[in-house]
């Protein structure tokens, strides 16, 4: 007997038992359906949140600096909040540009945004409807912003070292902040109004992630000023700086240097400083989603186990119906092989279609999950359906194992005095 | 030449050695020829659907030795074992033992499924046998939708599907009308005109006269081995 034949059987089999095969079909479905929710949702959700790091670019070292004392005037003000590290560290990175491609602070700024009748201010976002403008994050950095965060300009110019080094008043705004204030017009040579003071429009960047994920990711809503503006505009001294280093350097060796740098640079009795690479957050970041996925997949595993005995129960249930037609067809020529194979593939394909099933279930509650929970579309990955689908069959042909072997152990004389 | 079937001093005992021992087969020695009509007669509980299950190598017996052909079932494999039940031999139930989820095609095709053949093929054998027992206009029909007479037609016809030298007839008309019955065993002798080796088990002594050859068991043992004239139908 062929597999064809022993599949069109399983499948009449199954087709004329429809409602005991739905329901011996449910534990498989309910577990396959968790199971691709659970590690699809959670993998999409990390393989979204890498794309927008990468988006911004990668091989980036967070160098941060922090002052224990305060400069005080002779009346006992503070006047800064310490000293600034930036042309330190700026000129140190100048001095290996075979590691590094650029340096800026990365410090945010409190400011309110003002063009025309538009206020930052008034700004509204609703993360549950995902609808309204969020208020633009406005930093303070230097003219190497643009080549540390993967930025190009798309219209007018970047910041420059002049606009750095002479104060000037101007500023370059990511693409979805200059949407928000200007709509389609065109940017470049209009004032914004910040904290009351004016600065020029000088240049928009082009979009770092387009299409439907732009909408909830906030990258390209930004403005960036020289950070010589802090002067003007006040606000924390800058503690936070991004290196970014060449492609094919090893970021940790990058990072070890910069340490070494800043030991010889900030007295300990002063300060502390904090040198790390992105991509090691990136990995933690990765390691904690990849135990999460694993501890709920495994509970999902579990359901699916269960599933498997409830096709191995049934089973044995269709083979003691079934003793009399097995008595016939070892009586007609079927050998044990034949009955083996006829009631494995019965249980593998109950399962399969179950795991079909489930998959369709576990698609649809992938795209609700990933909505609710984290505002993104996540579709399973080819290979998480095909294992899911694999994996099924494979349950059906484990669990239906012992009940197509008892099946074929019954002597041909006693399974046709059967009832 | 070997004997088709020879049955050397079987014993088919359940319960051995204990007080409620029963010898269904107690010490049977026969030989049947190819082309005989041999109606194995007895009362029930004499061991005669015993010794169908031992011949038909659906049931091992205790002792002794069983030699089909020449060969020494006891030395075959199930795959041997089965391989006999699938193209020496065929069955006929009293029960008709027909798959009831199956349409009547399908369950006279069956056998020839197990024997690997490909569909085109398996269907035309599966229809001339339909053709020769008067069922080829039914073939679509589920075995519950047809008459005893009918039912017993359709496991004839599988059981002629694979051409078998030996069909082996178990009360074949014990579930039918004596009209119905008549064509039966009227079938049984043609098939063993054109040459096929019939073995017929009843308690019916009429039934028996069909025969040309009355094996008659007692307790498990024969008790007469005879030739007769036979009432041909």
């Amino acid at each position: 007997m062929n597999i064809r034949q022993a599949v069109k059987m399983a499948w009449k089999s199954i087709i004329g038992k429809k409602g005991r095969s739905m329901l011996t079909m449910l534990g498989v479905i309910i577990g396959i359906a968790a199971v691709m929710t659970i590690v699809s949702v959670m993998s999409g959700y990390a393989a979204k949140t890498m794309e927008q790091f990468s988006a911004m670019g990668s091989n980036k070292i967070t160098v941060d600096i922090y002052s224990y004392f305060y400069e005080v005037d002779e009346n006992g003000n503070a006047v800064s909040s310490g000293r600034d590290y930036f042309p330190d560290l700026y000129a140190y990175c100048k001095s290996i540009p075979q590691y590094i491609v650029g340096v800026t602070p990365q410090a945010y700024a409190s400011v309110n945004v003002v063009y025309g009748t538009k206020n930052s201010a008034n700004f509204e976002w609703d993360w549950e409807t995902q609808t309204g403008q969020r208020s633009p994050d406005v930093y303070y950095v230097s003219n190497q912003y643009s080549a540390c965060n993967n930025l190009t300009i798309t219209k007018g110019r970047d910041l420059s070292e002049l606009d750095i080094e002479r104060y000037n008043q101007v500023c370059v705004m990511g693409s979805q902040a200059a949407e928000a204030f200007f709509d389609s017009a065109d940017p470049v040579g209009k004032i914004l109004q910040l904290n009351g003071q004016s600065f020029e429009v000088v240049g928009v960047y082009a979009p770092r992630i387009t299409g439907s994920d732009a909408q909830s990711s906030f990258i390209d809503n930004i403005i960036v000023l020289p950070y010589t503006a802090r002067r003007l505009l006040g606000g924390e001294n800058i503690s936070s700086f991004i290196v970014k280093a060449k492609d094919g350097v090893s970021t940790t060796e990058v990072a070890t240097r910069i340490r070494g740098f800043l030991k010889g640079l900030v007295d300990p009795s002063m300060g502390d400083t904090w040198v790390q690479p992105d991509d090691r957050w990136q990995q933690s970041m990765n390691e904690q989603m990849g135990m999460i996925s694993l501890v709920l997949g495994g509970i999902a595993a579990i359901s699916l186990l269960v599933g498997g005995i409830g096709i191995m129960n049934i089973m044995l249930v269709t083979v003691t119906e079934r003793t009399r037609e097995i008595g016939i067809r070892r009586a007609i020529g079927a050998q044990r092989s034949s009955i083996v194979t006829q009631f494995l593939i019965e249980a593998a394909m109950l399962c399969g279609i179950g795991g079909v099933i489930g998959i369709l279930i576990g698609t649809l509650g992938c795209y609700v999950a990933g909505n609710l929970l984290f505002h993104m579309t996540i579709y399973p990955s080819a290979a998480v359906t095909a294992g899911a689908l694999g994996f099924s069959v494979l349950l059906g042909l484990i669990f239906g194992s012992y009940p197509a072997i008892k099946a074929s152990k019954l002597q041909p004389v006693e399974a046709l005095r059967a009832e | 030449m070997a004997s088709l079937i020879e049955l050397k001093d079987i014993y088919k005992i359940y319960g051995e050695g204990l007080e409620s021992e029963v010898r269904a087969l107690d010490g049977v020695t026969l030989t049947i020829e190819k082309g005989e009509f041999v109606a194995v007669v007895g009362q029930s509980g004499s061991g005669k659907s015993t010794m169908m299950n031992v011949l038909g190598c659906l049931d091992i017996p205790t002792r002794g030795d069983y030699l089909l052909e020449g060969t020494d079932v006891k030395e075959l494999t199930d795959k041997e074992l089965s391989r006999i039940r699938n193209k020496e031999i065929g069955f006929i139930f009293q029960q008709y033992n027909l798959i009831q989820s199956l349409t009547v095609l399908e369950n006279v095709e069956l056998p020839l499924i197990y024997q690997g053949i490909n569909a085109d093929d398996r269907y035309d054998m599966a229809l001339e046998a339909l053709e020769r027992v008067g069922l080829s206009k039914r073939v679509k029909h589920k075995p519950t939708e047809m008459s005893g007479g009918q039912q017993q037609r359709v496991a004839i016809a599988r059981a002629i599907a694979t051409k078998p030298p030996i069909i082996m007839a178990d009360e074949p008309t014990g579930a039918l009308d004596s009209r119905t019955g008549h064509e039966v065993l009227e079938f049984l002798q043609q098939l063993n005109r054109e040459g096929t080796t019939v073995i017929l088990i009843t308690h019916d002594n009429g039934i028996a006269a069909t025969a040309r050859r009355v094996v008659r068991l007692t307790d498990g043992k024969i008790v007469e081995d005879k030739e007769q004239e036979v009432d041909w139908l």
